[in-house]
C-alpha cells in the first residue's frame, strides 16, 4: 500500500490509539475478536482517511476529526418515546445494552457484548475495504450492541425500534440483525444523545430470501456530536428493502450505506434527507454492489442546506459483469439557501455489464421562483412561502413510504426540526 | 445465442485490427540521444535556437518535475514509463519550416496524401505555392466549400510546415509553430504561456513544459475575427519518440477564432507517450472554440502498442462575456488521459464540453471535463457521449464547482454511455461542488447497451446489423458531431463508422 | 407466398411456448386478418415472421415464395420484401427520418442490383408518399419516431411501407392508438397498397380496422394456433359475439 512516510500523528490519532490501550482490558471478545480489534487498530495507527483517499475525498476524517472524547462510564441517560407508538424498544444507553428482552413471536434478540465474548460475531466484524475507517474505529472499540434474528415467516406488526443514546464520551456500537425467509418487518435506528461524543455505530442486515424490510435511520444527534456510522445490508434473493435515513443534526456526520444484491430479483429503494444547519459537515456515502442479475435499485437523496453548513453525497452503484438485467437510477437533489453553506455531490456509476438500465441525476437549485410566485400571489408572505416549499422539497421523499405511521413519525421529526431551524 | 457471440467477437476487432492510418513514413530524422537530463533540456532549447529565459523556464520545470509523482487517480493501468527509454526529441531533417511546397520534403507529402480527408493537406498545400492570393483563395475555396482551413503541421516534435501564414497577417492573425513565436513574438511568449496550465500544474503538463518541442501559437487581436478555420495536425512518426507539443491560443477582446486538431500515429508494437499542454486565453467578449479527432495509434488486437496519450488542455475565460468551447472525438490511444476544462473568470463568460470517447480492444479512456465558475453569471454545458466495446474501459471523469462568488452559476450535464458486448466497462465520475446560494447545477447520466428493440426495428427495414449500430451510434452522438466545423464533423463520422467495421457478423 | 407449417416457438429468455403448432396460408393478392384474444400469441407471429432473435422455433417452418426464411436474419427478410409495421415503432434518437429513409430504401434497390436513387427522386417520392397519408414534412426532418404521438407513429410506418415497396406485409394492431380520422387515413394507405402480387397480413385484436380494410380471409389465433379460419363474415360473428364461442367450438 502507501509506503510512504507517515506525517505526525494528529491528537484525535493519539487519543484513540492511547484509549485502546487504555480500554483492552475492558473490551468483551474472544481471541478470533480481539485479533479482529489489533488488526482494526493496526489500520487507524496508519491513519486516519484524507482527502486523498477517494471515498473520503470530501471528508477529511483526519483533519475534521479534531477531538476525541474520553471514555465516561458514569453518564447517564435514559429511553426516549418511540417515533412510532407501541413500538418494541430496543435502548443502547451510553454504550450499553439492555438486559430487559422484548417478548414477541418470531423476534429473537441477544445483547452484543455476549456474542463478542463467546466470539460468534468475529467473522462479521472485518472491515469491507481498505478505506473502511468507520468498519476499524467500530471494530476496535465495539462493546455492546444487539444481535437480532427475526425468525423465517415471521411478519412482526409494529416496528422494532433500536436506540442508541449516546451521553457524551465515546460511544461503539453494532446492530447485527438476520431477517429470515419470507419474513416482514420495519425497523427505526434511532442515533440521538445529549453532549458531545463521539459515536460509532455499524449496522449490518442480512435478508433471506422474500424478506421484506423497512429501515429508517434517524440522526438527530447535538450540534457537537461527532456520529460515524455505517449500515450494511446483504440482500437474498427476491428480497425487497427499504432504506429511508434523515440526517437532522451533529457536528460531523458520515453516514455510510453499504449494500449488496446476492440474490436474483432482489429490490433495493434508498431515500434519504439531509437538513443541514450551523457550522457542521454532513456526509453520506453510498456503495451499492448489483452482484447478480435481475436486480433492481433507486434512490432519492434531497438535501437542504442553511447556515455554514456543508453537505456531502457519494453514491456508487457498481454493476458486476456478471449481473445483466440490472436496472439502477440515482437521483440526489439540493437546495442550497445560504451562501455561506455548499453541497458536493459525486454519484458514480461503474458498470461492467452490457444488458443494463442504469442512469443518475443530480440538481443544486435555488427554490422554484415561479412557485413562489405562485404562493406569494394567494397572499402567502414570502418567508412563509419558502417554508413550505423548502419542506415539500423534502417531505416528498417522506411521503413515498408506504407505512401511514411510519410517513407521519417522520413529518414530525421534519416540523420539529423546521420549528428549530426555521 | 450464437449471433450475440459473434457480434462479440467482431466488436473485439473494432479499428485496432483496421487502423487505417497505420503506416509508417521513411523520413530522414535528426534525434537527440535518448533519455531526459538538463543536458537534453539545454539541446532540444538550443537546437531551437531558443532565448536563455525559455531555457531557464524549462529548466525551472524540469528540477520540479524531479519531485513529482506520476498521478494515479485516474482508472488507467499500464506499466511504468521508463522515461530514460524515449527520444525526447525528434524532428524530419526538412528543417527549418518550409515557405513553398518545394521545401517539403517529398515522403512527408506523402503522408499527407495518404491521410485522405481530415485536413486535405495536400490540396492546402499545393496551393501554398501558389502566392497570388486570388489563385490562393480559388484553389482553397474548390477544397472547402464551407470555408477554408490554415495548417500548421507538427511532425513528431516538430512543426514543419505552416499554410496561409500571409493572409492571416493581412487580418493580424499570428498563426505559427511556438518555437517560431518564441524567437519572433517573445513579448506575448512570456505574457501568456504558463498562465493558464502553470508549470507546476501536473506531472504530465511540468514534464511537457520541460521537454515540450513544438506546436501551434495563435493570436487574435483585439475585434478580429479570425477569417477562417486554423487546424493543426499532430503525427507522431519516429520509434520509441515522445511528442510533447505545446499549444497556446490567445483571442483578445472581441476576438473570434475556430481552431481543429487532428492527431495520428503509425501502428508500432512499443507504447509511445504523447504529453501535450494545450492553453487557451479568451479575454472580454472573445471567443475561442477548439475541436479534436483524436486518432492515435490504439494498440493491436492483443492490446500491445498504442500511444499512452497523457493531455492537459485547459482554457481562461479570463474576460468578461468570453466564451471556450471544447469538442471532441476520441477513438485511438492506448490510454487517453485527458480533461480539457475551462477556468470561467469572467463574469458572464461560458465554457462548454462536448466529447465523444470510443474505446475498443484493450483501450483504456478516462477523460472529462472540468468546469470551474468562478466569476459572476457564469454557465457552463457538458455532453459526453462514451461507447465501449472489446475490452476497453471507459470513463467519464468531471467536475463541476461553483466558488463563493459565482452568483448565479449555471451548469447542465448530460453523460451517456453505450456498452457493445460484456466485456468492457463504462464509469462515470463525476464531482458537483456548489457553494452558492444562486448555482443551480443540472446533472444527468445514463449507461445502457444499444437496444435490441431499436437494432431490429432498424434490421426489419432491410439495413444490415452492421449498418444499423453504425446508425444508431452516429444518432447516439449527434449531439456532438453538430458542434464540429463541417469539414471535421464528416471526419468524425467516418472515423466512428470506421471503429464499427466488422463489428457485427 | 407465406405458407406456415406447424410452426412451433418459444421465448429463448425463459423456454415459454408462445406458438404451437401453427398453420397458416396466405396467397399473393389476399388480405389476411388475424384475429385473436390478448396473449393469444399474435404479436409474438408478427416478431417470427420478421426474425426476432428473442424467439426460437423448434420444430415447423416458414416457407416465403417457396423457401424457408429460418435461417436469415431481419435485414435479409426485409431486403426480400417482407415488411413488418409494429405495434410500437421504435424511437430511434439522433437519426434523422429523411436520413432513415433513404438508407432503407436503397438497402431494398441494393438487393434488387439497382442503383441508389438520386435525391431529387427520393424526395420526390417521399414528397407524394407524406402528402398521401397528409404528413407534414416537417415532421420527417426530425428523429425517427421521436416525440410523434401515437398516431404520427403509425403513419411514419404505414409511409416506410408504400416507400420500401414490401411484397409481403404484416401489420400489426396498426388500429391501436388510432382516433377514427387517423385510422381512415391510415386504411386508405394500406387499401392502396393492395395489389396481386402482394400479400398483407393484418393483425388485430378488434374488427373495427377490417371494416376499412376488408379482409379476403380471417384467421382467430388461440394458444398459438389457428382455430378456425373463415371468411369476413366470421370477423363480424367474433365481434357480436365473443371469441368464447370459437373457442369452445375448437375446444
Amino acid at each position: 500500500m502507501n509506503m510512504q512516510l507517515q506525517p505526525q500523528r494528529t491528537s484525535a490519532e493519539t487519543a484513540l490509539i492511547d484509549a485502546f490501550g487504555e480500554r483492552l482490558s475492558l473490551l468483551p471478545g474472544d481471541g478470533a475478536v480481539m485479533l479482529k480489534r489489533d488488526d482494526a487498530i493496526e489500520a487507524i495507527k496508519h491513519g486516519l482517511p484524507t482527502r486523498r483517499i477517494e471515498s473520503w475525498h470530501y471528508t477529511d476524517l483526519r483533519r475534521l476529526l479534531t477531538a476525541v472524547p474520553d471514555f465516561d462510564p458514569a453518564a447517564a441517560t435514559k429511553a426516549i418515546a418511540p417515533i412510532v407508538e407501541g413500538s418494541a424498544i430496543l435502548a443502547i444507553l451510553n454504550g450499553v445494552s439492555s438486559t430487559k428482552m422484548p417478548t414477541i413471536e418470531g423476534l429473537s434478540v441477544q445483547r452484543l457484548s455476549e456474542k463478542l465474548t463467546d466470539g460468534s460475531i468475529a467473522p462479521g466484524l472485518d472491515p469491507y475495504g481498505s478505506d473502511d475507517a468507520i468498519g476499524a474505529l467500530n471494530t476496535a472499540f465495539v462493546a455492546d450492541g444487539y444481535f437480532i434474528d427475526i425468525a423465517d415467516g415471521a411478519e412482526l406488526e409494529k416496528p422494532i425500534e433500536l436506540q442508541n443514546l449516546q451521553a457524551g464520551g465515546q460511544t461503539h456500537v453494532r446492530l447485527a440483525v438476520r431477517v429470515g425467509t419470507g419474513a416482514k418487518a420495519s425497523v427505526v435506528e434511532r442515533q440521538t444523545g445529549e453532549g458531545g461524543g463521539l459515536v460509532s455505530s455499524v449496522s449490518q442486515l442480512v435478508l433471506g430470501e422474500g424478506a421484506e424490510v423497512t429501515w429508517l435511520i434517524v440522526q438527530e444527534q447535538p450540534e457537537t456530536a461527532t456520529h460515524l456510522a455505517q449500515f450494511k445490508a446483504h440482500l437474498g434473493k427476491n428480497s425487497k428493502l427499504t432504506v429511508f435515513f434523515m440526517n437532522a443534526g451533529g457536528k460531523l456526520v458520515r453516514q455510510e450505506i453499504v449494500v449488496r444484491t446476492t440474490g436474483e430479483g432482489a429490490d433495493f429503494t434508498l431515500r434519504g434527507i439531509n437538513l443541514l444547519a450551523g457550522d457542521t459537515h454532513t456526509d453520506v456515502t453510498m456503495v451499492l454492489d448489483h452482484a447478480v442479475p435481475h436486480t433492481t435499485s433507486t434512490e432519492v437523496i434531497r438535501n437542504v442546506v442553511t447556515g455554514k453548513a456543508r453537505g456531502v453525497f457519494q453514491g456508487r452503484i457498481n454493476v458486476h459483469q456478471y449481473a445483466q438485467k440490472t436496472n439502477a437510477k440515482m437521483a440526489c437533489n439540493t437546495l442550497l439557501l445560504s451562501d455561506d453553506g455548499e453541497f458536493s455531490t459525486k454519484p458514480e456509476l461503474e458498470i461492467f455489464a452490457d444488458d443494463v438500465i442504469c442512469g443518475h441525476g443530480a440538481t443544486v437549485t435555488e427554490i422554484d421562483h415561479d412557485h413562489l410566485f405562485y404562493l406569494m400571489a394567494r397572499g402567502v408572505d414570502e418567508k412563509t412561502a419558502r417554508g413550505l416549499l423548502v419542506k415539500a422539497f423534502v417531505a416528498e421523499v417522506i411521503e413515498e413510504l408506504d407505512d401511514e405511521m411510519i410517513v407521519e413519525a417522520l413529518e414530525a421529526r421534519l416540523d420539529d426540526w423546521f420549528v428549530a431551524h426555521g | 445465442m450464437p449471433a450475440v457471440q459473434d457480434t462479440i467477437d467482431r466488436v473485439r476487432k473494432i479499428d485496432v485490427d483496421q487502423y487505417k492510418y497505420g503506416f509508417q513514413t521513411e523520413i530522414a530524422v535528426d534525434k537527440a540521444p535518448k533519455g531526459l537530463s538538463e543536458d537534453i533540456i539545454r539541446f532540444i532549447s538550443a537546437k531551437k535556437d531558443e532565448p536563455s529565459w525559455m531555457l531557464e523556464w524549462r529548466l525551472e520545470a524540469y528540477r520540479r518535475w524531479l519531485t513529482l509523482d506520476e498521478p494515479t487517480w485516474a482508472r488507467v493501468h499500464y506499466p511504468k514509463i521508463d522515461f530514460q527509454d524515449i527520444y525526447f526529441y525528434a524532428a524530419p531533417k526538412s528543417t527549418p519550416g518550409p515557405t513553398s511546397l518545394s521545401d517539403v520534403d517529398p515522403e512527408l507529402l506523402k503522408v499527407y496524401e495518404k491521410l485522405g480527408i481530415p485536413l486535405r493537406e495536400q490540396e492546402i498545400l499545393a496551393g501554398v505555392q501558389k502566392t497570388d492570393a486570388s489563385e490562393l483563395e480559388e484553389v482553397s475555396d474548390n477544397v472547402y466549400k464551407s470555408g477554408r482551413v490554415a495548417v500548421d503541421a507538427v511532425f513528431d516534435s516538430v512543426s514543419v510546415v505552416t499554410t496561409f501564414k500571409k493572409e492571416l497577417a493581412q487580418a493580424g492573425v499570428i498563426f505559427c509553430s511556438i518555437s517560431e513565436a518564441i524567437r519572433e513574438h517573445p513579448e506575448l511568449v512570456k505574457k501568456y504561456l504558463g498562465s493558464v496550465v502553470p508549470t507546476s500544474d501536473n506531472y504530465y503538463a511540468t514534464l511537457n513544459s520541460a521537454v515540450f518541442t513544438d506546436g501551434s501559437f495563435v493570436f487574435v487581436p483585439k475585434g478580429v475575427r479570425c477569417p477562417m478555420e486554423l487546424s493543426t495536425y499532430f503525427r507522431m512518426n519516429e520509434k520509441n519518440t515522445g511528442q510533447f507539443e505545446r499549444t497556446l491560443i490567445i483571442a483578445e477582446e472581441g476576438a473570434y477564432v475556430s481552431y481543429l486538431e487532428g492527431c495520428t500515429a503509425p501502428q508500432r508494437d512499443e507504447n509511445q507517450l504523447h504529453a501535450a499542454v494545450v492553453e487557451l486565453v479568451a479575454l472580454d467578449d472573445a471567443e475561442i472554440k477548439y475541436s479534436t479527432v483524436q486518432n492515435w495509434y490504439p494498440g493491436d488486437a492483443e492490446g500491445k502498442g498504442g500511444i499512452y496519450n497523457f493531455v492537459t488542455k485547459r482554457g481562461d475565460c479570463r474576460g468578461d462575456r468570453s466564451k471556450i468551447s471544447w469538442t471532441q472525438v476520441e477513438t485511438g490511444s492506448a490510454i487517453t488521459w485527458k480533461y480539457p476544462s475551462c477556468i470561467l473568470r469572467g463574469d458572464d463568460s461560458s465554457g462548454e464540453f462536448y466529447s465523444i470517447a470510443v474505446s475498443n480492444g484493450y483501450q483504456q479512456v478516462d477523460s472529462g471535463t472540468k468546469m470551474i465558475h468562478l466569476g459572476k453569471n457564469t454557465s457552463s454545458r457538458i455532453i459526453s457521449k462514451g461507447i465501449a466495446a472489446g475490452f476497453s474501459q471507459n470513463t467519464y471523469r468531471g467536475q463541476v464547482s461553483a466558488h463563493r462568488k459565482a452568483t448565479n452559476a449555471r451548469n447542465f450535464t448530460n453523460c451517456d454511455s453505450l456498452l457493445i458486448g460484456d466485456q468492457c466497462g463504462a464509469h462515470t465520475v463525476p464531482y458537483m461542488e456548489a457553494k452558492n446560494s444562486t448555482a443551480q447545477f443540472e446533472h444527468e447520466a445514463t449507461t445502457s447497451k444499444i437496444s435490441e428493440d431499436q437494432k431490429f426495428y432498424v434490421m426489419q427495414r432491410g439495413i444490415p446489423e452492421e449498418e444499423a449500430i453504425a446508425l444508431i451510434v452516429n444518432g447516439f452522438v449527434k449531439d456532438v458531431i453538430q458542434q464540429l466545423p463541417m469539414e471535421f464533423a464528416v471526419e468524425a463520422q467516418k472515423l466512428i463508422g470506421i471503429s464499427l467495421e466488422g463489428s457485427v457478423g | 407466398m407465406l405458407e406456415i407449417r406447424n410452426l412451433h416457438a418459444r421465448i429463448v429468455d425463459d423456454g415459454t411456448e408462445i406458438i404451437r403448432g401453427l398453420n397458416l396460408t396466405v396467397k399473393a393478392g389476399e388480405v389476411a386478418a388475424i384475429m385473436g384474444p390478448n396473449g393469444s400469441g399474435k404479436s409474438t407471429l408478427s416478431y417470427i415472421l420478421a426474425g426476432r432473435e428473442d424467439y426460437e422455433v423448434t420444430e415447423g417452418d416458414i416457407l416465403y415464395n417457396g423457401r424457408s426464411i429460418l435461417e436469415m436474419d431481419p435485414a435479409e427478410r426485409a431486403t426480400s420484401g417482407i415488411f413488418l409495421a409494429f405495434q410500437y415503432p421504435m424511437e430511434i434518437p439522433g437519426v434523422a427520418t429523411m436520413e432513415f429513409l433513404k438508407v432503407a430504401m436503397n438497402e431494398q434497390r441494393k438487393a434488387r442490383g439497382e442503383e441508389p436513387l438520386k435525391i431529387p427522386e427520393f424526395l420526390k417520392r417521399v414528397k407524394e408518399a407524406a402528402a398521401s397519408l397528409s404528413m407534414d414534412m416537417a415532421m420527417l426532418k426530425r428523429p425517427l419516431n421521436v416525440g410523434f404521438s401515437g398516431g404520427e407513429k403509425k403513419r411514419a410506418e404505414i409511409l416506410q411501407m408504400k416507400l420500401l415497396e414490401p411484397k409481403l406485409c404484416v401489420l400489426d394492431e396498426t388500429d391501436s392508438g388510432l382516433d377514427i380520422d387517423a385510422l381512415k387515413i391510415v386504411s386508405d394507405g394500406v387499401n392502396a397498397l393492395r395489389a396481386p402480387d402482394r400479400a398483407i397480413v393484418v393483425i388485430t385484436h378488434y374488427q373495427r380496422l377490417l371494416e376499412h380494410i376488408v379482409p379476403d380471409t380471417v384467421h382467430v389465433l388461440y394458444k398459438g394456433q389457428v382455430i378456425k379460419s373463415g371468411d369476413k363474415s366470421l370477423a363480424l360473428d367474433l365481434e357480436a359475439n365473443g371469441y368464447a364461442g370459437v373457442i369452445g367450438e375448437a375446444a
